[in-house]
């Protein structure tokens, strides 16, 4: 590896914790949906590589060493998991049937919208598991032939999407109740949306962590044969 | 500086997870991600007290505190697909959007009734 490599890495992954920071600072002072930190220091870093410019596989020279930790991250979610564990027993039964109604409305809804709208069968394929986190997703994808790099997009909008427009739909909506909250959030916006609700409460995060790990596991056994009876 | 060692220390252990979780997907060829393999052994591991609390919490709890910092290089990737939502592309977007919230009404709602109607 290069001297000019490990610099440009570097400056990646501290420009990247420093902008994460400063969209912190942001979303504390205006506190909305729609200065979810995430979001802001994504559009940050998106208009710097443009402006300067910087192609996204230089910035991800260091991107990729914190993409690397998303996976510990994950793990670490057996944390609030564990200290709530007492409580999340007596839900057994809300959990497992409110995971399983999303995934088959995230499957179902997402393909017949595409359809009707008149897209192609690969992007039918593609847009079927976007519910789910980003790894599966994408194995979902290609075992079904479907763009793999198409379906990780896909996947970031939902997760975007669905923790910045939740506590919207929840007003309207009257899902006041965690339980609620939880499973809507892990099973629409999988671990974006679990920090989402984790902001909320740790009860929260963790059904929602739950959610986003049963739906991953239904959705990939329920896709396949799905996709047979929509397209 | 004892904490940024304590967190250090216990990121490292949750990367070993990870790591062993990956390893147990591919070799017995999981759909589920290794990460998330991962976290339901290191559940376990706390449920039957072989890795103590006190290992984990710190780093952990820093993790979970700053989940959303991990998936921010993830998310700059759309910068290579702006072309995609161009045209008849942006109605996938929109799509992706409305699939969501009935997905997250739908599920929140019924789990909400189910969990009422027995309290």
């Amino acid at each position: 590896m290069s001297m000019i490599h490990l610099l440009i890495g570097i400056t990646a992954i501290i420009g990247t914790v420093i902008t994460y920071y400063a969209a912190l600072k942001i979303h504390h002072k205006y506190h909305y949906p729609f200065t979810l930190p995430m979001l802001i220091a994504t559009i940050i870093i998106v208009l710097i590589l443009l402006i300067i410019p910087i192609s996204y596989e230089t910035y991800m020279i260091g991107g990729e060493w914190i993409n690397k930790l998303l996976g510990p991250a994950v793990v670490a979610l057996a944390y609030p998991l564990y200290m709530e564990r007492k409580l999340l027993k007596k839900m057994v039964v809300p959990i497992l049937v409110g995971t399983c109604i999303g995934a088959l409305v995230g499957i179902s809804t997402g393909v017949l919208l595409a359809k009707w709208a008149g897209f192609g069968e690969e992007i039918l394929l593609t847009i079927s598991s976007k519910s789910v986190t980003t790894p599966i997703s994408m194995a979902i994808t290609e075992s079904l032939d479907g763009i793999t790099s198409l379906a990780a997009i896909f996947v970031m909008i939902a997760g975007v999407g669905g923790a910045v427009l939740h506590s919207y739909v929840y007003k309207y909506t009257k899902i006041h109740h965690y339980l609620g909250k939880g499973i809507g959030l892990g099973s629409a916006s999988h671990g974006i949306g679990t920090a989402a609700a984790l902001e909320n409460s740790q009860l929260e995060g963790s059904i929602s962590s739950i959610a986003m790990s049963i739906s991953a596991v239904v959705v990939s056994v329920i896709t396949p044969w799905m996709m047979n009876l929509l397209l | 500086m004892v904490k940024v060692m304590k967190i250090t220390l216990h990121i490292i252990i949750l990367c070993l997870l990870a790591s062993l979780g990956n390893w147990i997907q591919h070799t017995f060829h999981l759909l589920i991600p290794g990460s998330v393999i991962g976290m339901i052994i290191l559940f376990i591991l706390l449920f039957f007290n072989i890795v103590k609390l006190s290992w984990i919490d710190e780093g952990a709890k820093f993790m979970v505190r700053h989940l959303t910092l991990f998936f921010i290089p993830a998310t700059v990737g759309i910068i290579d697909y702006f072309d995609l939502f161009l045209g008849k592309g942006i109605l996938l977007f929109f799509i992706v959007i409305i699939s969501t919230i009935l997905v997250m009404v739908s599920s929140g709602w019924i789990s909400q009734w189910l969990i009422m109607r027995k309290e």
